[in-house]
């Protein structure tokens, strides 16, 4: 079914791309522009045949792991995407990490505390966060960090990747990691304190109490892995939006992942990087949930039951 | 008070703090509990026996409540004591085991795990060691295969089973007052009987205490040697079961001993209900509780609140003005 | 913690006795957020007859400066008035999140509603066509299409914004529907005779409308976020026109020198959402309506 969904993505992508005014004749041949060249072009790349034929002829292609040479920068599709994907991969890891790591702790502390002075400024200020979209973000912290502290590598156009030195990676990482982390925060302290709050309400945490049992270890061991349901749930929703609409923060900053290629793609009707892409990303994300839905099973044995 | 005495509670108030105003859940409740000895509180719901179960082991909630009074159990002061000097009790000196064996057992961790919680993080045993002793636990509650069922969750058992899980997990820090809270409410007629004989025996085996907390005076009976009967937060009867129940004074005890039903009646004997309906405890009326509902009520019932008074039995005291004569009794 | 479960039960008892509580009620803080969205709409509507500086005029003798009594929120990098941009530029924000949602609405809700009380083969074509293009992100979408679709207008983006939002908005509508047509209510209603115009229209639109009104208010907020974010890619509406997507994005290339210019238009967006979301989320609690999934 899955399989479905992902074909059904592929066709759309193919078919809108092609539907647009949008040429890569006119990219390719530049100066060089004449009818009778754009139709000798049109023969070469296989671009004359009915839309149905090419997309068979791509779809082809992609089975046999083949997602074809870009006719724009005559590099290969797979090769664009190889160089872009770890840096999504990165961005994500970094700002999970980091939204967890404080969402988590704060999360519990509003749980066992709620209405205290933290939970009320944490609830204000994430509700208020909610609000904030990740454009915004991007430009109040360029501003503060970039201009006012005059950090280093952390405006646009600023990315240097891992292998050329770790310590200007990270620099250059820190801005749009920290701009997904907040966003993601926000979600994840929302949803681990409300579950929290109703889980302590339960019966069997008070039976914990009567066992002598410390409330940290109550709280860890008893209180959060029911719990963690809720948010694992919520981390693949996330994570897989993330992946497919990251490329603001992305743009903005110049930063080469997929997003960015995907725009810059899309402008030069680059057809096969889009679809490329697309195809990556729908996959990336089809992934993404069973790989949650799978840790979900694995804490929680009353759905696998189910 | 000798030295035989395991739990002294002395003119315990529990006072919730509701919107609606203070609400007096327990409103002056004293006795002793000794060593090995059952105890039973009998009372319908909102008399006030749940929260006085749990005031007793300082299980109530942390917020907007407050208790006053004492309550010492083997010499340590529950009333007062912080979370953390109960803790030193919970689990080792008494254990409660919860109404509803399906929602007092975390449904995401192994049975096994909840079990040998107590033996490895308060008695520091090895992993090795407390899986063993849980096992035996199982064991001794009556579990099959008691290997086998250490590593299941808890919604792959019944509900007789999980509560055989709850005592064990009770038991496990060896504790020698053991509160059960309507421990057979939610089960199976049939098993309810197998769960009381299970405490029956355990009590003995492991040289404990318990106190049983019911609304049926049936189960009662034969299984404890005192009862404290209660209405609206306070104590209105008690004696030892034997007293209470053949020469009881209270008329609310006549009460609920004639709307339980009785296997030696005839069949299709009427149970008769009480009328009227539990007392508002926000809102008490002035003079006894139970006078509204009392086909015994007289003015002075109605205006003053009666005190304990003893009765012709040695232990055996009543709270009212118009009390059942002596020589009647409804056979146990 | 230990469970208050048992508290609930003795004041339950005792409450039997008592009054019921009064309705919450909606709370100043609700009103003024009213009051600030019905503000920015105001402002959008009436903006040609407020006493406003022309906000495409360039006046080159006060390029970047900061907020004085002239220029209440200061001038951005070509001389030209922030606040007047601002209130200008709300149209953008307004007219693309309204116009959008009405497309929206317009379509997606009549059609799950009536997907969702006929069932049969309707529904489940119209359902699947509908997950089809659910499944495909729709933000790439719009950006394509927008990409291409020159010259860019308001109207065009609207459009294009309001036909995405279309199986959005099917696949609330009729999730709430089909949560209550097949409720005792309904089916004692067509047992009375009632036409199914009536049953809709008296029985289950009451009952759907506030998940509408509450998706609305997610809607609307989702669509200013995504002007913003078109602004960003250059697919807004054209410059000079002001809009606040497109002035946050021109404020980066001179953050350093002008840091009003990124501020004032963030601020004015972000206030905007934060009433609508505070809107959406009090409506909610107070109607007890549970998170929709979007």
């Amino acid at each position: 079914m899955l399989i479905g969904v992902v074909f059904v993505i592929t066709v759309g992508a193919f078919y809108l791309i092609h539907l647009l005014p949008g040429d890569p004749a006119a990219v390719i041949l530049g100066t060089g522009d004449s009818p009778a060249n754009r139709a000798k072009l049109y023969r070469q790349l296989g671009l004359n045949k009915p839309i149905i034929e090419q997309y068979f002829v791509w779809i082809k292609n992609v089975i046999r792991g083949n997602l074809g040479t870009s006719f724009i920068s005559e590099t290969s599709v797979w090769s664009t995407i190889k160089a872009a994907l770890p840096i999504d991969v990165e961005m994500i890891i970094i700002s999970q990490i980091l939204a967890f790591a404080f969402a988590i702790p704060t999360a519990m502390r509003s749980a066992r505390k709620p209405d205290g002075i933290l939970d009320r400024i944490l609830s204000a200020g994430s509700f208020t966060l909610l609000s904030v979209p990740s454009f915004v973000l991007i430009v109040v912290l360029v501003l503060v960090v970039a201009i006012k502290l005059g950090v280093p590598h952390t405006g646009p156009s600023s990315y240097v990747s891992l292998s050329a030195d770790w310590i200007g990676n990270l620099e250059s990482m820190a801005l749009p990691s920290i701009t997904l982390a907040i966003g993601s925060y926000v979600v994840y302290y929302r949803v681990l304190r409300s579950d929290l709050i109703a889980t302590l309400q339960e019966e069997y945490i008070t039976m914990a109490r009567s066992k002598g049992i410390s409330s940290r270890r109550i709280m860890w061991r008893h209180a959060f892995r029911p719990s963690t349901v809720a948010l694992l749930g919520t981390a693949g929703v996330n994570i897989g939006g993330l992946l497919a609409g990251g490329f603001i923060v992305q743009f903005i900053l110049a930063i080469p992942g997929l997003g960015y290629q995907l725009i810059a793609a899309i402008g030069r009707s680059d057809y096969l990087v889009v679809q490329g892409i697309v195809l990556v990303v729908s996959v990336g994300v089809i992934l993404i949930n069973f790989a949650f839905d799978f840790a979900t099973n694995l804490v929680d044995p009353r759905i696998s039951r189910e | 008070m000798s030295d035989d005495t395991l739990l002294v509670v002395k003119d315990l108030h529990t006072t919730f703090d509701t919107p609606r105003g203070p609400l007096a859940a327990v409103g002056g409740v004293s006795f002793e509990l000794g060593q090995n000895e059952t105890l039973g509180i009998v009372g319908e719901s909102g008399s006030g026996k749940t929260v006085l179960s749990r005031t007793i082991m300082g299980l109530q909630p942390r917020k907007n409540v407050e208790v006053t009074g004492s309550v010492r159990l083997n010499g340590f002061e529950v009333v007062g004591a912080s979370e953390k000097e109960k803790r030193t009790i919970w689990g080792l000196e008494v254990a409660m085991v919860f109404q509803d064996p399906m929602t007092s057992l975390n449904p995401v961790l192994r049975v096994g795990k909840q079990i040998d919680e107590i033996l490895r993080v308060r008695l520091g045993m090895s992993k090795a060691d407390a899986k063993a002793r849980a096992i035996e636990l199982l064991e001794l509650v009556g579990i099959p295969s008691p290997t086998e069922r250490y590593r299941v969750y808890p919604g792959e058992l019944s509900g007789g089973m999980r509560q055989r899980v709850v005592i064990a997990t009770a038991l496990a820090g060896s504790p020698k007052l053991l509160m059960a809270d309507e421990p057979t409410t939610g089960l199976d007629v049939t098993i309810q009987a197998q769960i009381l004989n299970l405490l029956d025996g355990l009590k003995t085996k492991m040289q404990m205490s318990v106190v049983l907390v019911t609304h049926d005076l049936g189960v009662v009976a034969t299984r404890t040697s005192r009862i404290i009967v209660m209405y609206a937060g306070r104590i209105v009867e008690t004696g030892s079961t034997r007293d209470v129940f053949a020469h009881h004074r209270m008329p609310y005890t006549r009460a609920l001993l004639e709307g339980s039903p009785k296997v030696s009646n005839p069949s299709h004997t009427r149970l008769l209900a009480i009328p009227g309906r539990p007392p508002n405890l926000l809102d008490l009326p002035k003079g006894c509780a139970f006078a509204p509902r009392c086909a015994f009520a007289t003015d002075q019932c109605r205006e003053e609140r009666p005190e304990l008074e003893a009765a012709d039995e040695p232990g055996h005291t009543f709270a009212c003005w118009n009390p059942l004569p002596v020589t009647e009794g409804v056979p146990a | 913690m230990s469970n208050p479960n048992f508290l609930n039960e003795l004041v339950e008892e005792a409450s039997v006795h008592t009054q019921p509580l009064r309705k919450r009620r909606l709370g100043f803080l609700f009103w003024l957020c009213v009051g600030w969205i019905a503000l920015n709409i105001l402002g959008a509507i009436f903006a040609n007859l407020l006493p406003l500086i022309n906000p495409l005029f360039q006046n080159y003798n006060v390029v970047n400066a900061g907020p004085s009594l002239h220029h209440l929120l200061g001038t951005d990098d070509l001389g030209r008035d922030i606040f007047s941009r601002i209130v200008f530029g709300s149209r953008v924000s307004i007219e693309v999140s309204l116009g959008a949602m009405l497309i929206g609405f317009g379509i997606g809700a009549p059609l799950g509603m009536l997907a969702a009380y006929r069932r049969g083969t309707f529904d489940a074509v119209l359902s699947t066509v509908m997950y089809v293009f659910l499944a495909f992100p729709a933000i790439i979408a719009t950006i394509a299409v927008l990409s291409f679709w020159t010259p860019r207008s308001l109207l065009k983006i609207i459009v294009v914004v309001g036909i995405a939002a279309i199986p959005l908005v099917y696949r609330v509508i009729r999730g709430a529907t089909l949560n209550f047509a097949t409720r005792d209510f309904v089916v004692a209603a067509k047992v009375q005779g009632a036409t199914d115009r009536r049953i809709l229209m008296k029985e289950l639109l009451p009952n759907v409308a506030p998940i509408g009104v509450s998706f609305l208010l997610v809607g609307i907020a989702t669509v200013v976020t995504l002007e913003g974010a078109l602004a960003f890619l250059g697919l807004s509406v054209n410059p000079p026109t002001p809009s606040w997507g497109n002035m946050i994005n021109e404020s980066l290339a001179n953050l350093q020198v002008n840091p009003w210019l990124a501020i004032f238009p963030s601020a004015a967006m972000c206030l905007f959402l934060l009433s609508l979301n505070f809107i959406g989320d009090r409506l909610r609690s107070h109607y007890d309506i549970s998170e929709i999934k979007l």
